[in-house]
């Protein structure tokens, strides 16, 4: 196909209508469904309990081991300003410029191959601090899937956000 | 740059590395046949390989080289301190032009080559070098006489017998100024000026022998050596940190199924000793850092006429390679405060009675986890006062303020930056860069700088380095329902409180909580608050244990929950989103697979606010301190049981519990404590036990203590102190008495530890396998 998708970070914001196909491994939060490209998921870790980190920035879910490094995880609830859940969550391993970090999050589901003329941007109508790190949305037959962007996700550059 | 270019120029600095070492040692022993081989052998391979990758200029020096070599190898001349000199500057410019090639492939342009050569071949050529030596052996003795006022006119003399005097070698054919003596100093040269003049009448023998056949034994090691990239260690090391991890949780999960448990317990030893061969693949000899030290200090000691003395001990200490980098340069300033300020001019050292030669002692020594390595010279000392007017000049304190200041905290303040007492900036020192730059240094790799000084006797820095960056042993604390990692360096010890003690122990002016450390307030840090300003409580209603820590001088007690094992950690570092909370200084991974968050006491200090009250708390402390250290006597735990005093030796006690009689349980008449399933055999010829029978709470003190491998405890009613013990001898014999001590001007008898009966235990094979223990 000659019109694959050329910077696969900017894939999920594409705005022309070229069906190009892309994994998106969506996850659950609540009762809504969030995706994010799989491009750039490392790895899943199921059923982790991260370690808190007291003093630490809200978004900061807590510590995670992988693979002999400590990664900081976002707590996606705090980002999308659900109250904070009890017990064990799933985990994306998602890599940053700076590093990994992990994505904490309720569940994680199925991957899906949906193509871009599916996709649309953001409504105007969406608030500030959420349109900050949503990409835009696929429509699927009976529900929308909410497209993350994983570069603004990364906890360097929340904190840098937090701070300012 | 293609492989094989490179490929020889890692290869001709190590030879020029390995030839600065043999020359600066050949000075010593200018007949060591086995030395000059060996330098012979670095010209010759560095000649043999430019010549084959068409490095002209190289090749031509390196070529000159070789012949005076090789004259010297076969007897026809010898290595006079010109020889030397001469070498030592071929060798500089050949190091230029590999740092030439390596920055642009090309070999730059000649400047001064024809001088260099002339001046090699000159000292070739046999007729003119006894005349060479002569005018040399004249001017050594020059040196003696009015140390450094002739060099320059004896200079000309050597010069002369050279066609056209270098510009760059000037001071060239000077008399050896520095000898290099390697460890033991019992066998250094005696220390008269003669030993300087004809270095080759000082060690021959025995060590002449060791030089030989270590540069032999070298040889044979390089040939079974491999090179191997740093970073793939690095990443090796990251992999079994995180199999011994995955060990862990095998064993775990294995531990119930009988079948398994040998194969874990093979996977165990394998993971450990797997983790042991990767970090020792990461340390080096610090002689690979020491091995420089002789050339420099050589150098430094013409620039600035001194004459010194340069001992090593201790080069065979490893040490993580990254650290070994890191303490080059502090380790290069403190050798040049030491010659500049430190070891004074000969003639200023006659005139005090002090042999003129300067003693600079260079000394690595492994204690526990850390390495120290101790610059140490027998000079002027610091002079505090002066100490005191240069910083009130420079305005680095107030004049009322130093006024207050002790000797001990004085001599701190040149650790201050843009501190510097050298009367004129020199080349060499006296910018006022120097031991600020040597602290923050090795305080950045996690080490610690202490300084000693006595007027005219001399200055002893101390750097203490831990092992290695990754792993440092750390407390593991509770508090918050989670773990967290103290590192010990900075912990000086524990304090239990029970909760009905807690009112009363933990006392309060306003809002600030403290606790009376044997008679002094220590101002408290309670974790959970600092950790959660809301929502805590104030009041304590279990067990708490206070961790007094000691960081960078501020002394506080760290209130926490509970107290698990020690444990050996892995570094890791925090995301940048979290290193602005700054009390944590990274995170490591348990034994059991939890994180815990490791706890930056200075920076908890800080947060906390005990920054002021603690310092000068910690200076007396730490005054206190050395005062009984010069004392030199053994330290002894007073105590007191059933109405006498006893002391325990201070080194041996391991810890002091407080508990109800009634946990001491008897094995036939024995008494013993259960600890947990660890069995403490309780000595108690004093009959506190006894005594306190009638009533089961009565709460008693048991010192644990360390006899042999095993522990311990000693049953007392009270503990009264910590003194130093003076000696006593008998009457008439004037023979040291054993077992009884002077502590506080009363005679005291030292409970004998050995003299308690060991419990029944099984074979010691049995005993002595423990691998996770010995592990984590």
């Amino acid at each position: 196909m000659s019109n694959q998708p050329s910077n696969q970070s900017g894939a999920t914001r594409r705005k022309d209508k070229a069906a190009a196909l892309t994994e998106i491994c969506s996850v659950r939060l609540g009762q809504s469904m969030y995706g994010v490209p799989i491009s750039h998921i490392l790895e899943i870790v199921g059923q982790a309990r991260p370690q808190p980190v007291p003093l630490a920035p809200g978004f900061v879910g807590g510590l995670v081991h992988y693979r002999g490094d400590v990664l900081t995880a976002v707590s996606l609830r705090h980002l999308l300003k659900m109250p904070s859940r009890e017990g064990t969550q799933d985990i994306l391993v998602l890599e940053a410029p700076g590093g990994y970090f992990g994505l904490l999050v309720d569940s994680v589901g199925e991957v899906l191959t949906l193509s871009s003329s599916e996709f649309e941007a953001n409504p105007s109508t969406l608030d500030e601090a959420r349109r900050d790190i949503i990409a835009g949305a696929y429509k699927l037959q009976n529900a929308l899937l909410i497209m993350l962007d994983p570069e603004r996700l990364d906890p360097v550059r929340l904190g840098v956000a937090e701070a300012a | 740059m293609d492989e094989l270019t490179r490929e020889f120029l890692i290869e001709s600095q190590e030879g020029l590395d390995r030839m600065e070492r043999c020359l600066t040692d050949l000075e010593e022993r200018p007949d060591d046949a086995a030395l000059i081989a060996d330098i012979f052998r670095s010209v010759h391979t560095i000649k043999g390989t430019t010549g084959f990758l068409g490095f002209k200029r190289l090749e031509k020096l390196a070529h000159t080289g070789e012949n005076l070599l090789g004259m010297v190898r076969e007897g026809k001349l010898e290595a006079t301190p010109p020889i030397i000199t001469g070498l030592l500057e071929l060798m500089d410019i050949l190091r230029a032009i590999l740092k030439n090639i390596e920055a642009d492939g090309s070999e730059g342009e000649s400047s001064n080559d024809g001088t260099i050569i002339a001046n090699l071949e000159q000292l070739q050529s046999p007729a003119k070098a006894p005349q060479a030596k002569e005018a040399d052996s004249a001017h050594a003795e020059s040196i003696q006489a009015h140390a450094v006022g002739k060099q320059a006119g004896s200079a000309e003399t050597g010069g002369a017998a050279v066609a056209e005097p270098p510009v760059a070698s000037a001071p060239a054919p000077a008399a050896p100024v520095s000898s290099v003596t390697s460890a033991p100093p019992a066998s250094a040269p005696p220390s008269k000026p003669s030993a300087a003049a004809a270095p080759a009448t000082g060690p021959e023998g025995p060590e002449a022998e060791a030089g030989r056949t270590k540069a032999a034994s070298t040889t044979s090691a390089a040939e079974s050596t491999l090179r191997v990239d740093v970073a793939l260690l690095n990443r090796m090391m990251n992999l079994v940190g995180e199999l011994v991890l995955t060990r862990n949780q095998v064993l775990q999960a294995t531990s119930a199924d009988p079948k398994m448990t040998l194969l874990s317990r093979r996977l165990d030893m394998v993971t450990a000793d797997l983790r042991e061969s990767v970090m020792r693949a990461r340390m080096q000899p610090v002689s690979n850092v020491f091995s420089k030290m002789p050339r420099m200090v050589r150098d430094l000691a013409q620039m600035l006429h001194r004459r010194v003395r340069l001992q090593m001990e201790g080069q065979e200490t490893e040490l993580d390679k990254s650290l070994l980098e890191a303490i080059k340069d502090p380790l290069t300033h403190a050798i040049r405060n030491s010659l500049d300020h430190g070891i004074e001019p000969p003639d200023v050292r006659e005139a005090n009675g002090k042999d003129p030669e300067g003693t600079l002692r260079l000394r690595a020594l492994q204690e526990g986890s850390h390495v120290i390595i101790e610059v140490s010279d027998d000079g002027a000392g610091i002079g505090v006062e002066r100490v005191r007017a240069k910083a009130i000049e420079r305005g680095l304190i107030s004049a009322d303020r130093a006024a207050l200041l002790s000797e001990r905290e004085l001599l701190q303040l040149i650790f201050l930056p843009g501190f510097s007492t050298a009367a004129a900036v020199t080349n060499v020192s006296g910018r006022g860069v120097g031991m600020d730059v040597v602290r923050t240094n090795v305080e950045k790799i996690g080490g610690k700088v202490e300084i000693d000084s006595r007027a005219g006797k001399g200055t002893t820095l101390r750097l203490r380095i831990p092992l290695t960056l990754a792993i440092i042993p750390a407390l593991i604390v509770r508090s918050l329902q989670q773990s967290f990692a103290l590192p010990q360096g900075a912990l000086s010890e524990l304090v239990h409180v029970s909760p009905e003690q807690a009112t009363t122990t933990i006392e309060w002016i306003e809002d600030a909580p403290l606790y009376r450390l044997r008679g002094k307030l220590l101002p408290l840090v309670f974790l959970e608050r600092l950790l959660m300003p809301v929502g805590s409580e104030a009041t304590r209603d279990r067990d708490s244990f206070i961790a007094v820590l000691d960081a960078d001088g501020r002394r506080f007690g760290l209130v926490v929950d509970g107290l698990a094992d020690p444990e050996e950690i892995v570094v890791k570092p925090l995301s940048s989103a979290l290193k602005g909370i700054g009390l944590y200084s990274g995170a490591t991974v348990l034994g059991n697979g939890d994180l815990a968050l490791i706890l930056d006491p200075g920076s908890i200090a800080m947060k906390a606010g005990v920054a002021m009250t603690g310092e000068e708390e910690a200076a007396r402390a730490t005054e206190d301190e050395v005062a009984d250290i010069d004392n030199k006597g053994a330290e002894f735990l007073l105590v007191e049981a059933a109405g006498r005093k006893a002391a325990v030796p201070l080194g041996d006690v391991l810890r002091i519990e407080q508990m109800p009689v009634k946990r001491v349980e008897y094995v036939g008449i024995r008494p013993v404590i259960n600890f947990d399933g660890q069995l403490l055999p309780v000595d108690d010829t004093a009959g506190v036990l006894a005594a306190a029978q009638g009533d089961p709470e009565a709460p008693i003190v048991v010192v644990v203590c360390r006899e042999g491998r095993r522990h311990v405890g000693i049953a007392v009613s009270h503990v009264l102190d910590v003194a130093t013990g003076a000696e006593l001898v008998e009457a008439g014999t004037s023979l040291r008495t054993d077992g009884v001590t002077l502590l506080k001007d009363s005679v005291t008898e030292i409970v004998n530890l050995g003299g308690i009966a060991d419990l029944p235990v099984e074979s010691d094979v049995e005993n002595q396998w423990n691998p996770v223990e010995a592990l984590q």
